[in-house]
């Protein structure tokens, strides 16, 4: 009793949900924060200034200064910009190897799929924090290894989705029908795969940028991560944890950064509602 | 026990469904009494579906029904929601189409049947478990209570839908497409069932696009084209000297009132298997089977569902390797040129992708110019501006014309068409049956046909191979 209903609700526009506009909002003006903000605000985020120490918010520093008198705007907009290129940058090196992997694991079946599984799965049993505490051992405080810590535990993401899904597309009668027509694999990757898992990759990079956000300044604020004076916003809320009682505001403010970029980045990849 | 509920009458006057200001439905006047079933036939997107959603309270709230629908007096489109929802499996029930997924298939059938008494009606559960299992006995099903839907068949699960309507008490049931995706046996049978019903005294409202059911039915037809009723009245009437031209097409695109006309082959065999068997686990589909397909000639495989019909014709093409047998292709012809029509068309084209990009990209993939695929085109009878729509904004018919086209493309020796009509409706049917039987004579096309319709098969086969029997029948 439903084919004309189907045929109905295809003819009707498609237009994103308001949620997704307000994430996309909020995501647009903090990346315009955190790419224009450091330019703009001309103050070096590691000039000090002890005169102006703890000074309030609303005074000659726009936003107030921390302990060492740095100006908090200079350093949350230096902040922002870590944080997100950081994010991006583990999606990207996530993303990339996981998806493709996903796509020859389910192309090529076999013994290639089980060894990628074995492999998914080893890196799933341990837990992601301790690869990436692992990996900084080597190098503590250093950008280096905790990016590739990072895109090392969310690739395994990316990979099954992948797999699961291109193995569902492919069982499908129009890639059967496209290889009987002589159409080669790259072609049927290209043109029927990737737009089906197109908005599930996006779904899961803004997720995977999130992660990526918290686990970044998680491991800062434990010392362990990107070390002082770097503005990392994590470690800029411990760093200002011990004047709670004289500035409780400049210690909720790169906490509050943190939570609307991850909130953006949720409310971008919610799903249309149903 | 079985008495249903009293309803005397449906009466539909100058029902129309909009859609915002675009009407879909338009001037449908109709009546329903006791001994009378109505049939309403027509293509899929006539609005027959609407029609009964209408009358189940059901349509979706962008659409807006107008005048009146009368159940015994009470105003169907006017009464609020709570009071719409009181009357389903009460007053009204619907018999879903293909009831093997609309039955819970983590519950056993008795239980089903049982809730109904428990939780609509208010019974004890003693007492439920009593109703339910005279309520399955009156369908012939007194000794299936304990099975699940999918250890049933197609027949038993309609017959199970009937049950839990029976439980309800409805006096009114609607019939969604009830021999959609069944085998000519069970189709007898579900349609039996329902005469049975409409002579226990209720109303029965049958949706449907199968021309044999309606006239077994009897009682009233109505044929709807395009949101309207061009034809009604009673079925001897209607199915015999319908007034409207559509439903003359409609009642000649019916297989049965085909003439026999299958193609001459030649002596040139382009493909051909010998003693194919294969087996699923320890379910053996075939044994031992032998089939040749000639230049210009259409081989049927016909049988019930689930026997190997479809998988004989994957094996011949290479999809799938057989247990044991061998596979003789003609010599030196280009795999390219052994193609496949699919049961679903919907499903054997991207959904992504426009028609016009897929025939493009097939074009140039092959060198073929594009003005080959415009003539295909207008062969087919198939419009230039479809080409820039995706598949699923398609109606079934043409889509299925374009997977022609797409084979044709290649010049095809051998077709194999999986069900390729079985999802169409009648007029459509046969479009793509006159096009693919022309194609044969012009091209010496072999066509491998699986299909379940065996009066499909005789009138256009060659010869018709029957796995239910498995052997090999000589044309007669």
């Amino acid at each position: 009793m439903s084919t004309e209903i189907v045929s109905l609700s295809v003819s009707r526009p498609r237009h994103l949900s308001v949620t997704r506009v307000i994430g996309a909002a909020l995501l647009l003006a903090l990346a315009a924060f955190a790419v224009l903000g450091p330019w703009l605000v001309q103050a070096d985020p590691a000039q000090q200034d002890f005169s102006a120490s703890l000074a309030p918010i609303g005074g000659e520093y726009l936003l107030g200064a921390d302990h060492y008198g740095r100006s908090l705007l200079a350093r949350l907009a230096h902040g922002a910009r870590l944080s997100f290129g950081m994010a991006f940058l583990t999606m990207l090196t996530a993303a990339i190897p996981g998806v493709l992997l996903g796509l020859a694991a389910a192309w090529r079946g076999g013994w290639l799929e089980r060894m990628l599984e074995l492999l998914a799965n080893i890196v799933l049993a341990l837990p992601g924090l301790m690869l990436v505490l692992l990996l900084l051992a080597f190098a503590p405080g250093n950008f280096g290894p905790l990016y590739f810590g990072l895109a090392l535990t969310l690739w395994v993401e990316f990979y099954r989705i992948t797999r699961a899904t291109t193995a569902t597309i492919l069982k499908q009668p129009h890639i059967e029908a496209a290889k009987l027509l002589g159409f080669g694999s790259g072609y049927i990757l290209r043109n029927y795969v990737l737009p089906s898992i197109a908005p599930l990759i996006a779904t899961l990079a803004a997720f995977a940028m999130a992660t990526a956000i918290i686990a970044i300044s998680t491991l800062s604020a434990i010392s362990v991560g990107l070390q002082p004076p770097t503005p990392e916003l994590g470690s800029m809320i411990v760093e200002l944890l011990p004047y709670y009682a004289e500035a409780p505001v400049h210690v909720l403010l790169p906490a509050v950064l943190i939570f609307l970029l991850v909130l953006g980045l949720q409310l971008v990849a919610r799903k249309d509602n149903p | 026990m079985n008495a249903p509920a009293n309803i005397r009458e449906l009466l539909i006057s100058e029902l129309s469904i909009h859609s915002g200001a675009t009407p879909i439905v338009r001037n449908i006047s109709l009546s329903l009494r006791p001994g009378q079933p109505l049939t309403l036939l027509g293509e899929s997107g006539s609005g027959k579906s609407l029609v009964a959603q209408a009358v189940m309270g059901t349509l979706p709230p962008e659409l807006a029904a107008s005048r009146t629908i009368r159940l015994d007096g009470a105003d169907l489109i006017a009464s609020p929601p709570e009071e719409r929802r009181n009357r389903w499996g009460r007053a009204i029930s619907l018999l879903p189409q293909e009831p093997w997924l609309a039955l819970d298939p983590t519950m056993r059938v008795g239980p089903q049947v049982a809730e109904v008494h428990r939780f609509v009606r208010g019974n004890a559960v003693s007492q439920s478990n009593a109703l339910a299992q005279a309520n399955l006995a009156d369908v012939g099903l007194g000794h299936a209570g304990a099975l699940y839907s999918f250890q049933m068949s197609g027949g038993m699960c309609q017959r199970a839908a009937i049950a839990i309507a029976h439980a309800g008490g409805s006096g009114l049931l609607i019939a969604d497409e009830p021999t959609k995706g069944l085998d000519a046996d069970l189709r007898d049978s579900v349609v039996t069932r329902l005469k049975q019903e409409v002579e226990a005294g209720r109303l029965l409202l049958t949706i449907t696009h199968d021309i044999g059911a309606a006239r077994t039915l009897g009682g009233t037809v109505g044929i709807m084209l395009e949101g309207r009723l061009v034809d009604y009245g009673p079925a001897e009437q209607v199915l015999t000297a319908p007034s409207h031209p559509y439903s003359r097409a409609l009642l000649d695109a019916d297989p049965e009132s085909w003439a026999r006309r299958a193609p001459t082959p030649s002596e040139d065999v382009v493909l051909a298997g010998r003693g194919l068997t294969k087996a699923f686990g320890a379910h053996v589909l075939f044994k031992d089977i032998d089939i040749e397909v000639r230049a210009g000639e259409i081989v049927s495989v016909v049988g019930p569902s689930g026997c190997g019909k479809t998988t004989v014709g994957n094996i011949l093409l290479g999809l799938v390797e057989p247990d044991a047998g061998s596979i003789e292709r003609r010599m030196k012809v280009s795999p390219l040129r052994f193609q496949k029509l699919y049961q679903d068309p919907p499903a054997a084209f991207p959904p992504h992708q426009t028609i016009r990009t897929g025939l493009r990209d097939l074009a140039k993939l092959h060198r073929r110019p594009w003005s080959g695929v415009e003539k295909l085109l207008t062969r087919l009878r198939l419009q230039n501006d479809l080409l820039d729509r995706l598949p699923s904004q398609i109606s079934g018919g043409e889509l299925q014309r374009f997977a022609i086209v797409r084979a044709l493309l290649l010049d095809p020796v051998f077709l194999f068409a999986d069900e390729a009509t079985s999802r169409l409706d009648p007029v459509s049917q046969k479009e793509v049956i006159d096009f693919l039987i022309q194609t044969v004579r012009e091209t010496g096309l072999g066509v491998l046909l699986v299909t379940h319709d065996r009066a499909l098969a005789k009138r256009i086969s060659t010869r018709t191979i029957d796995l239910a029997g498995a052997d090999e029948a000589r044309p007669g």
